[in-house]
């Protein structure tokens, strides 16, 4: 059973991938999850400066999901590239690092930086992060905004460039679009869709952060449906996430035109649950009368049974 | 003082319920045995488990529970013991496992508290404040330490009928006054360490009575370690749900920084309780 596949040039082993922001910046997993073995490792985002992040609560339990209002808290692209990805060195899996800025410039400059220190294997734009008060998600509902930003980071590095959408739009795949003619290798979908939780008592939201980002199978099947429509709209390789927990999501996000996916908040309940998915793949593909994982790629047919 | 016990790696395994008994009204004594014989790390008191309670992906976020009590750690077997309130889905789910039921865990997770070499110390417990601190003072019995212990409880119900095995000083106040002083915890540990010499405080309970514990052993200048809680995702530092504000403003990361904190690296903001 053959389970490696190639995104935009990046060789995977299999193809499940640990989701960004929710493997820390991998060191923190290493001691629960031999990350030899999985697809890729994403990073948490990183910014120019390092930043705190929103106030607690930061996490809400929802029903089939949680909402996080994190506020991209990262270490900053300094200490990623002095730090981080040094200690990530000999790892056996690719790395890539993912970034945010609240400025075209700023992720120019992160892009800039982080090709020229090494070590990673590809890029990850995070134009669609909920939690920020500038830029994030704010960049990803723009086209133009979108395309200036994918424009500016292939103009400043040459490691494979996937740009990491948000599902919350009227239309996606005018987003991914625009991304694809700006020069984007690749796209990651999707990132956590804004929502709001309310304390009835205390007529309070439930996060310090007033809004916060929805993930988990409450998500998966808009995800699906972004996946189908930018792999319908570009062709573009896909890294697809939102919910997944077994392999029979990981078949659902192949089928809909993914090339690979990533796994984020089913890692909380139990971290291990990425290398049971991934020796549990082969049997799934198979009885669902594929040879390969690629094999099942954007097969969706339009006909209900 | 020796540095705040350092963390150790948590592993996860599936973990199998032995016994469950009801210490009062909704609150649990639950023993479970680690499948597998004993993981690496034997838990100190402080640090807590992960549970994966089940139920499908309808709830994805696992509960963090302080160790209660090692109840065998030998070289085929690992029995441990929490104390849970049935507050919500997830530990109404604990609560009402059977004999022989399985959950999955992680852990032992984060720093525990750490032990001062000698002199007498001040355990101050709040409502389930007084899983992990009943654990520190029975392994304050085995190691012959002298320590008194201040629990307090919304009323006679609720009190905690193991205390009373303790050999070290137990006090305990009610809201009520049902049983023992009527009031609050934190205004006995006021009195208490204005008059006896404690060389250390350990506290774990509600945010405001650990915000007072804190300020008042600062006061009396005893070093005071206490034992948050916060919302956690992954429990092992790498989500950054569970940060809270420290007082030079950083970040204080509960899960893997904490639970257990010295009172002074703490802003005593927005930091969470564990009622
Ligand atoms: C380090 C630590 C140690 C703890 N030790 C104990 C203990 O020994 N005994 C005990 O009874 N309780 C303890 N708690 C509190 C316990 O984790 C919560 O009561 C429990 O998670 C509630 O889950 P639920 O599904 O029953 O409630 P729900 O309200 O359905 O929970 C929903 C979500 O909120 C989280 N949550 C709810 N209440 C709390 C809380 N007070 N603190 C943190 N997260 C919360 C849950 O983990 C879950 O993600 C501890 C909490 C922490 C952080
Ligand atoms: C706590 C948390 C933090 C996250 N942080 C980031 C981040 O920094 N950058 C990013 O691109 N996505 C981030 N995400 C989104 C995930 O990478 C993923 O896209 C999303 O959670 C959907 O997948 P899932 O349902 O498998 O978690 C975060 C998600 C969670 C739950
Ligand atoms: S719960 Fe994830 S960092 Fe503490």
């Amino acid at each position: 059973m053959e389970l490696a596949v190639e995104v935009a040039g990046v060789k995977l082993a299999n193809p499940v991938i640990l989701a960004s922001g929710t493997a820390g910046y991998g060191i923190e997993l290493s001691s629960l999850v031999d990350l030899s073995r999985v697809g890729a490792l994403v990073l948490k985002s990183v910014t120019l400066e390092p930043r705190k992040g929103n106030p607690e609560p930061r996490v809400w339990e929802t029903a089939a999901g949680m909402l996080n209002s994190i506020g991209l808290e990262n270490v900053g692209v300094q200490a990623l590239i002095a730090d981080i990805i040094p200690a990530l060195e000999g790892l056996g899996t690719p790395v890539f690092a993912s970034i945010a800025g609240d400025t075209v410039r700023s992720y120019a400059r992160l892009a800039a930086r982080i090709q020229g220190a090494g070590g990673v294997d590809a890029l990850e734009v995070n134009v669609s992060c909920p939690n920020v008060e500038k830029g994030g998600i704010q960049f990803g509902v723009d086209p133009g905004a979108t395309s200036a930003i994918v424009m500016s980071v292939k103009e400043n590095c040459d490691l494979p460039v996937f740009v990491k959408l948000t599902a919350a739009v009227a239309d996606i795949s005018r987003i991914a679009v625009a991304a694809q003619k700006a020069g984007a290798d690749g796209l990651t979908l999707i990132n956590t869709i804004p929502g709001l939780a309310i304390d009835p008592a205390t007529r309070t939201p439930r996060l310090g952060g007033v809004i916060g980002g929805l993930s988990g199978p409450a998500i998966k099947p808009v995800a699906l449906k972004a996946i189908w429509e930018c792999y319908e709209a570009t062709g573009l390789p896909i890294i697809g996430g939102g919910g997944i927990c077994d392999t029979g999501d990981v078949l659902e996000f192949l089928i809909a035109g993914a090339s690979a996916v990533s796994v984020g908040t089913a890692l909380f309940r139990d971290p291990g649950r990425v290398l049971d998915i991934i020796d549990e793949l082969p049997g799934a593909i198979e009885r669902a009368g594929a040879r390969s994982a690629g094999e099942l790629t954007g097969t969706l047919t339009e006909t209900s049974r | 003082m020796a540095d705040i016990a350092s963390p150790t790696r948590g592993v996860t395994c599936a973990a199998t319920l032995e016994r469950r008994e009801e210490a009062s009204p909704g609150v649990f004594i639950l023993e479970f045995r680690l499948d597998g014989g004993p993981p690496v790390a034997q838990p100190v008191p402080g640090q807590f488990y992960q549970f994966n309670c089940g139920g499908g992906r309808e709830h994805m976020l696992p509960r963090p529970l302080s160790v209660h009590g090692v109840t065998r750690w030998d070289d085929e077997v690992a029995v441990l013991k929490f104390l849970v309130e049935s507050v919500g889905w997830g530990t109404e789910r604990l609560c009402s496992l059977e004999d022989g039921d399985e959950v999955g865990l992680l852990g032992p997770l984060g720093r525990g508290f750490s032990l001062a070499e000698d002199g007498k110390a001040l355990l101050v417990a709040g409502g389930m404040g007084i899983a992990p601190l009943f654990f520190l003072a029975s392994e304050m019995d085995r190691g012959d330490k002298e320590y008194d212990l201040l629990a307090g409880f919304r009323s006679a119900g609720q009190f905690y009928r193991p205390l009373s095995g303790l050999k070290g000083g137990v006090d305990v106040y009610t809201d009520d006054g049902s049983l023992g002083n009527r009031g609050m915890v934190s205004g006995g540990a006021d009195g208490r360490l204005e008059g006896v010499v404690y060389n250390a405080v350990y506290t774990c309970g509600p945010q405001a009575m650990m915000t007072v514990v804190a300020g008042i052993s600062e006061e009396a200048g005893v070093p005071c370690q206490v034992s948050l809680a916060s919302r956690m995702g992954c429990g092992i530092g790498a989500c950054r749900s569970c940060v809270i504000e420290g007082r030079g403003a950083e970040n204080l990361c509960v899960c893997s920084d904490g639970p257990v904190f010295e009172s002074y690296k703490v802003a005593w903001t927005g930091a969470g309780d564990i009622e």
